[in-house]
């Protein structure tokens, strides 16, 4: 069985035909190309995957599709504006808080989440919000200054 | 010795950003796995789920008939060899006779849906006739049941120099112990997968996540019978590798349904199935007994290495090299008698892993030079500056140290740290700091090593340079894209990198052993002088002037007061029908011969590195809280300090991990118990502690620009230094990782 269902993807509304327990992982890569969800485990355990539910961060592989409905979605594609990066690529980039990037997307996201709720969060909140997110590549120092510094806490 | 200064770079010592951070933080980079191609089939592999046992038949009439199933695969269907394997093609492409391991491919399925595959899975009949699974290298060496008929026993070899018994018998210490670390898994986050197709001339392309296109290449060409020259392979992207993707994962598979069925599949592999049938690291049992006179200096050094290689060498025999190579440390070691084992079991494949048997064998040296310098009352730094080689020495397998100046520079800048004034624990938290050095060879040790790169001279103003050793995430693209524009004198924005595809680039070799720097480093720039050379002829033509008249500068050629870019030049060779690509081929520096009882042993060419690591520990839980790491290093000279820099720290990161949760287990019937994050848990931001990377000052003649390597040596020394830590924290020696809080309390 399949469903059409409707929900705001990146600022766009999309409809997509699926079964209703495919995963929005799933559904965004295969149905809508959306790539840079990655399936990592697809357990909820390494936040590669990681999204923007209603402003929330989710890890898509957990979310079925028909619990999308009405519902808002994004994904790192849409956090750079006519081009522009958003502070928190800027900072990963100038950090070098990426080693082989495949993690990379679902980092940025998490982080997007927490400077959203709170613009200037502490050493623990950053590593709280980021504490789904697996980087085996272990840039993990890094990213925590990318984020600090993307939430304009830069220290020296 | 030409030791050149840093300030007269542009473009080295620079800490540019990746050139592909950029779609990396975009979201736009394409993993090969990200690739869905048009009309593409779902590839799937049928697994054994025994550990061991023989084949009695595997039908699959039924599942062929199928709905969707396009194609379905087993031993029978292979048309050229069923084997593969990095070092001697001994793994099954698909099993036959027997099971060695569970998730054993049995078969592949080629359908128009994923469900259409699996449901063809369960109609294909396989009787299996369960062995006893062997799966202690104790064991297996006791030789009660045979994995492979020439017996459990892949490997032995016996080197030694010296006589060990006269040593001992002179000695005023003589201390013996036993060290075990355990299986590893890499769990990079992108898991095995790619695509295959073949294209209107019959060539089969494989993109794949992969560390050694030109050896994927040639594997797939021997079990497809067919010409290297009618198989393409490509491995950039790649998320994550660490070894793992070092040998052959779904690179043969997946050709294996693309030219039967000449349609394009996709085979990704889930991460439990990567947990199943995915590589992991050796794990080691080293007993080894080592004699000091009086002040601590080393006499002799014993070593029974026993490594698990699980049920086929992949890497196996030169994982054991390297282990070999590393049980007498950087250190002046007058005998030893190193007794080497590579055991078969039925653990999965044990193959290559960041430090490929040097963190395995660098537990137990490091380890023992930590309680020797205890039982004498030396500072365990002050015991390794007396022991170290020094530049000109004869190193323990016959080599020159050429030089050593940075591993004292580094030690000493350890002695110095104000690390060891920071350990100060307070009630049931007890803090302690410890130190362990690392060496690593860079490269293949004595084996032949003949990595071929090019570079494309655009006239639309583009210097195009192209080799195969994957960039995994190490950085490489933008650290030979450096080296380049420094050859070529013109910026970085200038390079374009074509990487780890065999359609556009010569045979440059794997991203192994530390070796991209080196290899591709080198190729590169011969051939950029390779290009210079031709172009200074064109613009020496073009002046009217004698070529060594001309002069080179920043991309343009310039005689007198006139002057040409090479992009111009470029132009002009292309309307004259002139090839604008240039190649070259670089001779790695080896000894001739390696050492008796060896592969590969020794390097020519090493790196250093000295761990400082302040653990605390609860007295209570004997939880392991590792505070800071410090990390001196000697990497030669350094093209990208801040990539250089993230190798150590994500090297270091995945030795904690080793040292302290990180654990690849099996059941008692041969199933593998922790496959996925849940139950192999890894290091997260909250387990990253403090770190301090600091490079020496060095130049090594032999690399590019004096650069050497720096993938390995972070992870190298971190479980000895960690152990010595804990030992200084509580006094308890622990010799087997992980360091787990039920071994504390």
């Amino acid at each position: 069985m399949e469903v059409d269902v409707s929900f705001v993807l990146n600022g766009r509304p999309v409809t997509v035909r699926a079964p209703p327990a495919k995963s929005l992982l799933r559904v965004l890569r295969e149905d809508l190309g959306i790539t840079s969800v990655k399936p990592g485990c697809e357990a909820g355990e390494c936040g590669a995957c990681t999204v923007l539910l209603d402003g929330k961060a989710v890890t898509s592989c957990m979310v079925m599709i028909s619990q999308v409905e009405g519902h808002e979605v994004v994904t790192v594609e849409s956090l750079s504006k006519e081009g522009r990066l958003d502070p928190i690529q800027e900072k990963f980039i100038e950090e070098g808080a990426l080693q082989c990037g495949y993690c990379t997307p679902g980092f940025i996201v998490s982080a997007k989440a927490l400077l959203n709720e709170n613009p200037s969060p502490s050493d623990d909140e950053v590593l709280e919000a980021i504490s789904g997110n697996i980087c085996r590549c272990g840039a993990y120092p890094r990213i925590v200054s990318a984020i600090k510094r993307a939430a304009g806490g830069e220290k020296g | 010795m030409t030791q050149e200064t840093y300030e007269l770079y542009r473009y080295l010592n620079r800490s540019i950003p990746r050139l592909d951070s950029e779609q990396k933080v975009r979201g736009e980079l394409k993993y090969l796995t990200d690739v869905y191609p048009e009309g593409m089939l779902h590839g799937y592999v049928l697994r054994s789920t025994v550990a061991h046992a023989r084949i009695l038949e595997i039908s699959t009439e039924e599942a062929e008939r199928a709905p969707g199933i396009r194609a379905v695969l087993t031993y029978k269907d292979i048309p050229g060899i069923n084997g593969y394997g990095a070092i001697v093609p001994e793994i099954p492409v698909l099993a036959y006779e027997r099971v060695r391991y569970y998730g054993e491919p049995l078969a592949l399925i080629a359908a128009d849906s994923m469900e259409q595959a699996k449901a063809a899975a369960e109609m294909i009949k396989v009787r299996l006739e369960p062995l006893p699974a062997v799966l202690d290298v104790d064991e297996a060496m006791a030789e009660k049941v045979k994995i492979h008929d020439k017996g459990n026993v892949a490997r032995h070899t016996v080197v030694k120099r010296g006589d060990v018994s006269k040593a001992e018998a002179q000695a005023h210490l003589v201390l013996e112990r036993t060290y075990r670390t355990p299986m590893q898994k890499h769990m990079f986050i992108e898991p095995e997968g790619g695509y295959a197709y073949v294209d209107g001339s019959g060539v089969v392309h494989v993109l794949a996540g992969g560390q050694s296109p030109y050896r994927d290449k040639l594997q797939i060409s021997r079990v497809l019978g067919i010409s290297p020259e009618m198989i393409r392979v490509k491995n950039y992207p790649t998320g994550g590798a660490f070894g793992g993707k070092d040998d052959a994962t779904v690179q043969i598979h997946l050709a294996l349904l693309a030219y039967r069925t000449r349609k394009p599949v996709r085979l990704a592999w889930t991460r439990e199935e990567s947990g199943i049938a995915g590589y992991h690291r050796t794990a080691s049992k080293i007993t080894i007994r080592t004699a000091v006179d009086r002040e601590g200096r080393l006499l002799s050094n014993s070593a029974k290495i026993v490594l698990d290689s699980g049920a086929y060498q992949s890497f196996g025999p030169t994982i054991l090299d390297v282990s070999i190579e590393t049980i007498n440390g950087p250190y002046r070691v007058p005998s030893y008698l190193i007794d080497a084992y590579l055991v078969y079991t039925n653990n999965g494949i044990a193959s290559a892993f960041r430090g490929f048997g040097a963190p395995e064998s660098n537990f137990a040296i490091e380890s023992m030079m930590n309680e020797l310098a205890a039982e004498l009352g030396i500072d365990p730094v002050e015991i390794r500056l007396r022991n170290i080689l020094r530049t000109g020495e004869e190193g323990p397998f016959g080599n020159v140290i050429r030089n050593s100046a940075g591993l004292e520079e580094a030690l000493n800048r350890a002695r110095s740290s104000g690390i060891w004034r920071r350990a100060n624990g307070s009630g049931w938290i007890k803090e302690g700091v410890g130190v362990a050095v690392a060496i690593k060879g860079v490269g293949f040790g004595t084996l032949p090593d003949y990595p071929s790169a090019a570079v494309e001279v655009i006239p639309e103003g583009k210097v195009r340079v192209m080799f195969t050793n994957p960039d995994y995430g190490q950085g490489v693209i933008t650290g030979i894209a450096q080296l380049a524009a420094e050859r070529l004198q013109i910026p970085v924005s200038e390079i374009e990198v074509i990487n780890a595809d065999t359609m556009h680039s010569p045979d440059t070799g794997s991203s192994s052993a530390s070796r991209t720097t080196l290899t591709a480093g080198s190729a590169v720039v011969q051939a950029i002088d390779e290009a210079l050379s031709k172009l200074r002829v064109e613009a020496a033509s073009s002046f009217g002037a004698s070529s060594s008249e001309v002069q080179y500068s920043g991309g343009r050629f310039m005689y007198r007061d006139r002057s040409v870019t090479i992009y111009e030049l470029a132009r002009r060779l292309r309307q004259k029908g002139r090839s604008l690509r240039f190649e070259a081929t670089f001779e790695v520096p080896r000894y001739p011969e390696p050492v008796e009882g060896t592969l590969e042993v020794p390097h020519m060419m090493y790196m250093y590195g000295v761990a400082l690591v302040r653990a605390g520990v609860d007295a209570l839980l004997g939880k392991v809280n590792v505070k800071e790491v410090e990390f001196y290093a000697d990497i030669g000279n350094v093209i990208n300090p801040s990539i250089a820099s993230g190798q150590v720290e994500g090297g270091v990161v995945q030795g904690l991990g080793y040292a302290t949760i990180e654990e690849y287990r099996y059941s008692d019937d041969g199933r593998p118990l922790n496959i996925n994050f849940t139950t192999y848990v890894v290091p997260t931001a909250r387990d990253s502690p403090e770190m301090y990377v600091e490079f020496v000052k060095s130049y090594d003649e032999l690399g590019p620009y004096g650069a050497k390597g720096v993938g390995e040596i972070g992870i190298i020394p971190v479980g000895a230094a960690l152990a010595e830590a804990v030992y200084r924290a509580t006094g308890k020696r622990i010799r087997d990782l992980p360091i787990t809080p039920w071994k504390l309390v």
